[in-house]
This record gives C-alpha cells, sequence and structure tokens, in this order.
C-alpha cells in the first residue's frame, strides 16, 4: 500500500516578501519604504476592524480583510510594480497608483495574480472618455462592466460560460469589488454624497467581470475587433443587465431582431433626451452566436442588424420626449431614433452556458465610451521593472 | 485586543480654495456668460429671465450649451468652452439639478472660477450639499452657489419665470453683483 502524502503545490509555497532595493545609497543597494500611504493604528480583529472601516466609511458592508503593512508587502511582492506607479488620474484629480490599487486589493480579497488585470481595468475607467466623472456622480444606478479577453482569462479563471455574468465562485467577484472599492476610496464615490444614484445597483458591490468565450465565437474577440489583441479587458458603464429569452427563432436573422427589438425601449438611456449619444453592449449565447455565425460571417452584418431593430419610432414619445430628442437631433429622416449613433457602436461579445435561449443587454448610462486596454503579462510587467 | 497598523485605502487631493473668487461688481458694460445644459428647460427659462434684467442694467449677455463630454465631441466641447470662457467677464453656471449633471456643472463652474472670472454656480435644493462637496473635492470649497427650489423642471414655464423672479436680487446677492452703473466708480 503507498500512502499519498500532503505536499503542498510549488504554487501554494509561503511567498517570500521581496525586499524594494533603491541603488540611491551606493551600488550595494538599500532597502526603502516605497509605500507612502498614511499608517493607522486600529484593532486587527475582523469584527473590530470592520466596524472602524465602516466608520472611516472604507467598505461596501461585506467583510473586509485588513490592509495591513505584511499583506500589502506579500501582495506587491508576487508582482513587478513599483507602488508608485500612477495607473490613472481619477475624478478630482485623486491619484490612483499601485499601491491603492493593492491596498484595495488585499481589502477586497483579490489574489496578487490579479494585479496586472486590476491595473488595465481601472486605467480603462481612468480614460477621460470613460467618463468616470459623470459615472460616479449620477443619480443612475450606473456601474463599470468589464469584458475580459485573451489567456488573462484562464489564467485568473475569469468566467466566460455558465453564470458568466454573475454567481460563479472564483476571483472575478473580488476583482470587480476590487474596482467598486477603489472607486469609492480613491475616485471618491460615495453614495448619498458624491454619487446622488436614485436606487443604486446589485452590480455596485462586485460589478461584472466576463470572459468572452472566444473559442466559441465565430468572430475575432471583442478585443481585437477594438484594436487589442491577446489579453485584453474593455470596460462599459452599464445601468445594469437586462435578459432577453427567444425559445422560438430558428434563424439568425430572427434571433437578432429579437435581441434588438427587446434592446429598444422608451424609458433606457440609450433613447434619453437627455443624453447626446451612447454605446450598448450584448452578450450572445455560443448557441446562438454559432447559428447566427453561419448565416451572417461578417460581425459588422451582424452588428447592422441588430442597430436597425434596436431603435424606436418617434411616435412611441410622447410629445416633451419628441421634442426633446429633435432639440438632441436624434430623430432621423427614417423617424426613427436608434439606440447609438452607428452600428459600429453595438458592441457584441459571445459569452454564457451552453443551455442556449437567453442574450444579455447592457444598457449606456450616456456619453461614457467603452475602453478596451491591453493586461500586460507577468514577463512584461517584469521587464518594464527591470529598465 | 491586537492592535497594529494598516494603509490607508483612500486617496483625496490635499489642496483647498476657500475664496468664492472675486465679486462681479457692477454689471454695466460687462459680458456675462451663461452656461446651460441640453437637460433641464427650467433653467432656459430662468436664464433667459435673468438675462433681460442683466441686458436691462447695460451688460452683454451670451449663452454657451454644454454637450457630450466623451471622444470627438468631448474634444470639442472643451475647447469651445475655454473659448467661451475667455470671451466674458462674469460666468452663471447652471444647472445643478440631477447627479452628473451637478458634477458637471461644479466642474464646469471650478474651470471658470480657476480662469479667475467672477463664478457662480446654480443648483436646486436638492442638490445643494452634493454642489458644495464636490466642490470641495475639486479644490474650491469657497465656490459660489446660488440655490433654487426643488423639483423645478417638473413645473410649468409661468411659475418657473415666478420663480427666476424671486431669485433674482437673491442671485445677485450671491454673485456679488450690482444693477448700479455707477456704483463701483463711486467706491
Amino acid at each position: 500500500m503507498t500512502i499519498e502524502l500532503i505536499r503542498p503545490g510549488a504554487h501554494r509555497a509561503a511567498p517570500v516578501i521581496k525586499p524594494l532595493v533603491s541603488r540611491d545609497c551606493g551600488p550595494e543597494g538599500c532597502e526603502v519604504d516605497w509605500l507612502t500611504s498614511r499608517r493607522i493604528e486600529t484593532d486587527l480583529d475582523i469584527d473590530a476592524f470592520n466596524r472602524f472601516a465602516l466608520e472611516q466609511g472604507w467598505g461596501d458592508g461585506l467583510p473586509l480583510i485588513p490592509p495591513t503593512d505584511a499583506r500589502v508587502r506579500t501582495f506587491l511582492s508576487e508582482n513587478d510594480r513599483y507602488p508608485d506607479e500612477l495607473i490613472g488620474t481619477m475624478p478630482d484629480s485623486s491619484e490612483c497608483t499601485v499601491e491603492k490599487i493593492v491596498i484595495n486589493a488585499v481589502m477586497a480579497g483579490a489574489p496578487p495574480e490579479s494585479l496586472e488585470l486590476l491595473i488595465a481595468m481601472i486605467a480603462s475607467i481612468a480614460d477621460p472618455d470613460f467618463e468616470l466623472y459623470g459615472v460616479n456622480a449620477t443619480t443612475a444606478p450606473v456601474y463599470p462592466a468589464f469584458v475580459v479577453n485573451g489567456p488573462v482569462r484562464h489564467d485568473l479563471a475569469i468566467p466566460y460560460g455558465y453564470g458568466c455574468l454573475g454567481g460563479v465562485p472564483g476571483a472575478s467577484a473580488a476583482i470587480g469589488r476590487t474596482i467598486r472599492l477603489l472607486m469609492r476610496n480613491v475616485a471618491g464615490q460615495t453614495t448619498g454624497g458624491t454619487s446622488q444614484t436614485t436606487f443604486g445597483s446589485p452590480g455596485r458591490i462586485a460589478g461584472v467581470v466576463t470572459g468572452e468565450w472566444e473559442e466559441k465565437s465565430p468572430w475575432s474577440p471583442l478585443a481585437e475587433r477594438r484594436g487589442v489583441a491577446g489579453s485584453a479587458v474593455t470596460s462599459f458603464g452599464t445601468m445594469g443587465t437586462m435578459n432577453v429569452i427567444d425559445t422560438t427563432s430558428h434563424s439568425a436573422r430572427d434571433f437578432l431582431e429579437m435581441i434588438g427589438r427587446s434592446y429598444a425601449y422608451a424609458g433606457c438611456n440609450n433613447f434619453s433626451g437627455a443624453v447626446p449619444f451612447g454605446e450598448a453592449l450584448i452578450a450572445i449565447n455560443p448557441i446562438c452566436a454559432e447559428i447566427v455565425g453561419r448565416e451572417i460571417p461578417r460581425i459588422e452584418d451582424v452588428q447592422e442588424l441588430v442597430w436597425k431593430y434596436a431603435s424606436l419610432g418617434e411616435g412611441d414619445f410622447n410629445k416633451e420626449h419628441r421634442d426633446q430628442l429633435a432639440l438632441q437631433e436624434r430623430i432621423r429622416a427614417d423617424g426613427r431614433v436608434y439606440a447609438t449613433p452607428e452600428p459600429k457602436d453595438v458592441l457584441l461579445f459571445v459569452a454564457g452556458g451552453l443551455g442556449g435561449l437567453h442574450a444579455a443587454c447592457f444598457h449606456t448610462f450616456g456619453t461614457s465610451l467603452a475602453q478596451t486596454k491591453p493586461v500586460a503579462s507577468a514577463q512584461a510587467a517584469q521587464a518594464q521593472a527591470a529598465e | 485586543m491586537a492592535t497594529g497598523f494598516i494603509l490607508d485605502p483612500t486617496a483625496k487631493r490635499a489642496d483647498d480654495i476657500t475664496s468664492p473668487g472675486p465679486d462681479a461688481g457692477s454689471l454695466a458694460g460687462k459680458r456675462v456668460g451663461f452656461r446651460l445644459d441640453r437637460m433641464w428647460r427650467a433653467w432656459d427659462w430662468i436664464s433667459e429671465g435673468w438675462a433681460e434684467k442683466f441686458r436691462a442694467a447695460g451688460a452683454d449677455v451670451v449663452f454657451w450649451r454644454s454637450g457630450g463630454r466623451s471622444g470627438d465631441e468631448g474634444e470639442r466641447h472643451a475647447a469651445d468652452y475655454e473659448a467661451f470662457l475667455n470671451s466674458i467677464d462674469i460666468a452663471v453656471v447652471g444647472l445643478a439639478n440631477c447627479g452628473s449633471c451637478t458634477g458637471w456643472t461644479v466642474r464646469d463652474a471650478i474651470q471658470a472660477a480657476n480662469h479667475g472670472l467672477p463664478t457662480t454656480a446654480i443648483a436646486t435644493k436638492n442638490f445643494e450639499v452634493f454642489a458644495h462637496e464636490i466642490a470641495a473635492r475639486g479644490g474650491r470649497s469657497g465656490l459660489r452657489v446660488h440655490v433654487l427650489p426643488y423639483p423645478l423642471n417638473e413645473q410649468r414655464r409661468e411659475d418657473v419665470e415666478l420663480i427666476g423672479e424671486a431669485h433674482f436680487e437673491g442671485v445677485l446677492e450671491t454673485m456679488g453683483a450690482n444693477l448700479n452703473a455707477t456704483a463701483e466708480a463711486a467706491e
């Protein structure tokens, strides 16, 4: 009889905290304290810390892990980024550095290997065209949804099949929660204070972090179509998720008509007279995508069909709304109002379980535009740090 | 109790200008710029009424309407607004009447104030505290904010115009403005 001995996997070996060395003191180098955040003395008991964090306005009500010096250094030591690196300037000129990302990631429970994805996510929402200033402040329930492409999906087990928009155990919830904590603690979004959101959203706790099921898609990956091949993330300011069921259609055109018509409703921000323009994001399930891809191989043609149906006639609005839409020059010569200015603004990706039947629609907040950023590999970040 | 040190997860700008900026003073001979938006017709109606009174006091009045903030339109918008600020002597910026539009109103007002213009942001009552809070986050806690009643946009035009009329003296006070052409000369 052979007894299987329990051995920790190599990847589970306790990480050694790597010292950050400066050569400013001579060729031998000396260890310096790169962490510049204020140190706060507090009770580290988990209950006491969480009460303290809530009082400070740092948390979302779910348990947080105390971001001790050791935890933050351990997280950093498993990556190759300097903590003072500025990743993005958030609303009101607050600076989001690697250090702030790591502190919030520790609190949210995100794994150290997610740092490069977190950096790309922050870079995407800090892009001025994402318009985080408006997203943060609005009465709307908007929050960023993220679509992840490339090998990083596998490295971090980002779900892209069953339940990919929420509920799958794994790192994606903590990754999404880290972004939400950063929006609160660095970008300054506090509900009832700097955020006037009327209802909020369940998505304001852990967001949406989904992969694209590229292997089942008849088209090239979403990020690649937007100019970034390989590991990448696309952010989209969404009002939530809206499900579309179709148990009846057979043909590609019928499926796309159903999705397009369902996307268009008068009260969504895509059709608000207060919104000059906006984009659309839609997830097509792999079964439907295969049918569509067989009949309509070009993604541009698929976008055009969805765009055509994702529209409303001017008669679908009452006079006051029609007047405001006319002021925005949103009513076309054909008497219709379209969800997006052009077909290219309908962003499609393939995800979801093999049960098919459903599509997921994401409606825009407004002029917050989707942003796609590359996710650096650990090797690339290492090379960058060595420079 | 096991105490220890944790690292602060927050980041906030440290600088702040607590001054409200210069008074508008006498309006005669000055160019007053109203910043409008595409959301609130009530603000269009009130600013039209106030503009008439400013003109009667000898001011020149111009309007600039805010639009999309991102993409090419956002770039054009930013350049247009900069040109607008360079063309006026006094800025009246509204309307802070929702979450994002309070953000944009205060942001544009801070930009005007940072140009050195006498600047007043206009908010409705429900968004008053919010306007002050994001002005502080934006580094100008002293920003002048005049407050109109809430709800406003839901009211009929004639009622909104009456509100504008009733608030005219108040907005002059917030702006540090007067209608007396000779007031400054006499000082």
